[in-house]
């Protein structure tokens, strides 16, 4: 069937607690998938154990039928598994478009060597990056940021900028953690559009959120999670009318 | 003129390794306190090529360049693979270990040192030419590591220091950037202690003790880290000092000491009271246009 | 010609000289674990303990047992400034890793300077003599300095060990060593505990530098690879493992001193930095998992934001 991600019997445990139990979870191109639950869950340890933070003790990741569970993190990002993260981290002493740049899917600019002799290879490669990064910047509504220090943006847009980076990789798998949470306003409906186009374009999408309009919005399925355990998988629709899943959810 | 020739020298050998350190510990991030030892390496090995094995000067400086970097990346593979944090304290037990070694071992010449080194250039062309190529080769660094700062590495070195975490999660492989920035300082400072044994003629292994990694880290603190005239202010000055405090005619038992607290003194005053030292870096990083 | 009573002997000879490694080993562990800080600046407290022995007893010549309690007030008084000056001023500014690493160590660089200045260069004791009377039981020669010396030890690591289980400050010691955090909203003060670690430490330092000075030489830099043992034996005992520190000093401390069947006298010193070496590549995490299971990473993160790659992400 071709599924992007493939995820099966993922198990974690730190200090006793399970963080994971016996985790599947498949995406298929164009999918958008929201992953729901109430804090402590393990929804953002399960992105970890996906993109490879942290080793699993025992299941397997497969990214487009490939088994990647031996790359590293950075590896599996360049194999084409992309992710935010839940507080933003972006590069303090960058702009935003060189955070951009330097999230693009090849950069030579990190070997010495192209540095010292092959200065034609950075300058065209460069060339192409800024005008993806600024195309991305432009879908976004940033393209005035472009220039700004990542400080001096609000919240929401910082967010934007960290999903922003995430997309110049243009790879096939995307896991958004919590790209809502203190976002409103036009940020809001950047946020939505960008998923909306990244997703019509074929790419996987797992978003962990807890804005459930926002979920009900983009999400085609939805999977619950609790105690490192899915509980629940369906339309989001289904699962939000749920009584015994909403207790859970807010019983915490 | 030869004692200030020799000033000139050695000031140009210090801006050397303060501008290949800035790269280490500057740009890189990577704390370590052993580049003394690769300053040793380089010269020990130039040295030793060139008068026990007859290789041809210029060769034996790339060699000693060579086993220099080699070493480097002996050091920083092991260690780095466990986490950046150790690197310090294995940098501190490389430093020590390898001047360990040097003295114990017979055919570096011991604790005594290595004496009657192979002229290079001086017998043919005047002392005036050495001086003309260290400052030539100062000038190639400095320009160098100015170059690798603005350039898409430095973009990519900056965004690795920031958070090595999210450089990661952008797919970029921050393992081989550090061996290759630890390496290439490294390296410069194995090429500098190569020019240094050849014009000296004569190396003993205090010259490269821990004194000198306070030294160079002074001239990087105080200077001013991740800037190209940080550690040429910082240079410059700290050789200045030394020199002024020979005139006060200080027994050599002295001597030494104040040099030390003149340098580590003025490294926690810095730190504590300036830690952006006197060439201050810019907070964001700006790629091929003026930096300082 | 290796026989079971030179065997005995080094055995013996090593077991009694490990007591000082194992008081540095644990001063160094001891700080770690509660503060989260590498103590490079142990090293300008042992130079500093050592030369203040040294002076009064050489220069001032007073007994034994007075420039015993000198020590121990110069050594805490120097503790007490390294903790409320230092330390506290640099969490304050929530400064990053490197640069508590780079400040601790130039300040024993410093000390080591001024102790050159002071002292010279030539090798000192604290005794005129390091040479202690032997008495022979069955064939091994054990020295007057022996017991006493593993006395001192057993002595101070039964207090360290009754105050941190017995007493309610020991507790919260241990309790802001797991998590300093969480002890605050209990209403334990923070820093008035790193204050009494550091003293602790003080303490432990200023005893095994007694040990070591009446028996063995010190040089201005000797602090600095004294304490370079200390931390190798705090990473092969594992990081937040204060027992594990104590054996592996001692294992450590046997091992180097047995060497010499083995190794030749001038590389004995490059020993240490070996020791460091495999510590740091084989061993991070100890020889034995540290129970508290608190990774490296984890634990330096909290001075000040080591963003490594290694730290993972904690949220659950």
């Amino acid at each position: 069937m071709g599924a992007v991600l493939d995820v099966r019997g993922l198990n974690k445990s730190f200090d006793g607690i399970v963080v994971a139990r016996d985790v599947d979870l498949s995406l298929q191109p164009g999918q958008v998938i929201g992953l729901i639950g109430p804090n402590g869950a393990g929804k953002t340890s399960l992105f970890n154990l996906i993109s490879g933070v942290i080793k699993p003790d025992s299941g397997t990741v497969a990214l487009d039928g490939a088994r990647i569970d031996a790359l590293k993190f950075h590896e599996r990002v360049s194999a084409g598994l992309s992710r935010t993260w839940q507080h933003i981290r972006l590069f303090s002493s960058l702009t935003v478009l060189d955070n951009l740049l330097i999230g693009s899917a090849d950069y030579p600019g990190e070997r010495l060597v192209n540095v010292l002799f092959a200065r034609g290879r950075l300058r065209t490669h460069d060339a192409l990056a800024r005008e993806k990064a600024l195309a991305i910047l432009g879908k976004i509504g940033l393209s005035a940021a472009a220039g700004a220090v990542v400080s001096d943006l609000p919240y929401g847009q910082q967010k934007l900028v960290g999903v922003a980076r995430a997309l110049m990789r243009g790879g096939k798998c995307l896991l958004l953690d919590e790209p809502m949470a203190g976002v409103e306003g036009q940020s809001y409906a950047a946020m939505q559009r960008v998923v909306r186009e990244v997703a019509e374009q074929g790419v996987a999408v797992c978003i962990v959120e807890h804005n459930v309009a926002f979920i009900q919005d983009l999400c085609d399925e939805g999977v619950f999670m609790f105690s490192g355990t899915i509980l629940a998988r369906g339309p989001i629709a289904e699962l939000t009318r749920n009584p015994q899943l909403t207790e859970l959810y807010f019983g915490h | 003129m030869e004692y200030v020739d020799g000033i000139i020298i050695i000031v140009g050998l210090y801006v050397i390794l303060a501008t290949s350190f800035n790269l280490i510990i500057g740009y890189g991030g990577l704390v370590s306190i052993a580049h003394p030892v690769f300053f040793a390496l380089g010269a020990y090995t130039s040295a030793i090529l060139a008068r026990n094995f007859g290789v041809p000067v210029p060769l034996a400086m790339v060699a000693g360049m060579i086993v220099a970097l080699v070493a480097s990346v002996a050091l920083v593979l092991p260690t780095l693979r466990v986490s950046g944090d150790y690197l310090l304290i294995a940098s501190i037990g490389f430093q020590l270990g390898v001047l360990e070694i040097i003295k114990n071992v017979r055919f570096t010449g011991g604790a005594g040192g290595y004496t009657n080194i192979p002229p290079f250039l001086i017998r043919d062309f005047g002392r005036e030419s050495y001086v003309a190529l260290v400052l030539v080769v100062m000038v190639a660094v400095i320009l160098l590591v100015r170059l690798v700062a603005r350039s898409d590495y430095g973009r990519a070195m900056s965004a690795m220091r920031d958070d090595e975490l999210a450089f990661a999660s952008v797919g970029r492989n921050a393992m081989w950037m550090k061996l290759a920035i630890f390496g290439l300082g490294s390296g410069l400072a194995g090429l500098a202690g190569a020019l240094y044994a050849h014009y000296f003629r004569f190396i003993t292994p205090e010259q490269f003790e821990i004194l000198q990694s306070s030294a160079i880290l002074t001239m990087v603190v105080v200077g001013g880290m991740r800037t190209t005239w940080g550690p040429i202010v910082g240079a410059l000055l700290l050789e200045a000092l030394p020199q002024a405090i020979t005139f006060l005619n200080l027994p050599p038992s002295v001597l030494g000491p104040i040099q030390g607290l003149l340098f580590t003194g003025l490294v926690l005053v810095f730190m504590f009271f300036r830690p952006q030292g006197l060439v201050p870096a810019e907070n964001v990083w700006r790629g091929g246009e003026e930096t300082r | 010609m290796l026989n079971a009573t030179i065997l005995l002997q080094i055995l013996w000879t090593s077991l009694a000289t490990s007591s000082y490694y194992v008081l540095f080993a644990v001063a160094f562990a001891l700080v770690l674990k509660v503060t989260r800080i590498f103590n490079f600046a142990q090293a300008a407290i042992m130079t500093v303990a050592f030369y203040s022995a040294f002076v009064t007893v050489q220069w001032l010549e007073w007994p034994a047992w007075a420039a015993f309690i000198v020590m121990m007030a110069i050594t805490l008084a120097a503790s007490f400034a390294l903790e409320r000056i230092g330390f506290e001023a640099l969490r304050k500014r929530g400064v990053s890793v490197m640069f508590v690493f780079v400040f601790t160590f130039m300040v024993s660089e410093f000390v080591a300077y001024l102790a050159m200045l002071a002292f010279g260069t030539w090798p000192q004791t604290i005794f005129p003599t390091i040479f202690w009377p032997v008495t022979l039981v069955g064939n091994i020669a054990v020295s007057a300095w022996d017991l006493p010396a593993i006395g001192a030890t057993i002595a101070m690591l039964a207090l360290l060990f009754s105050f941190m289980r017995f007493t309610r400050m020991g507790q919260f010691m241990v309790g802001v060593a797991d998590n300093p955090d969480l002890a605050e909203l209990y209403g334990v003060n923070k820093r008035q505990i790193f204050l009494v670690a550091v003293l602790m430490a003080g303490a432990l330092v200023a005893v095994g530098m007694f040990l070591y000075g009446t028996r063995a030489q010190v040089l201005p830099q000797t602090g600095l690879s004294l304490m370079l043992f200390a931390i190798a034996a705090t990473i092969i005992g594992g990081i937040g493992n204060i027992a594990g520190a104590a054996i592996a000093a001692i294992i450590l401390g046997v091992i180097q001193n047995s060497s010499i069947l083995v190794i030749p006298s001038e590389w004995q010193g490059l020993l240490l930095y070996v020791f460091l070496f495999l510590a740091i590549v084989f061993f991070p995490n100890g020889l034995r998992l540290p129970r508290r299971r608190r990774r490296f990473a984890t634990a330096t993160r909290d001075i000040g934001g080591s963003k490594d790659a290694s730290a993972a992400e904690g949220q659950v």
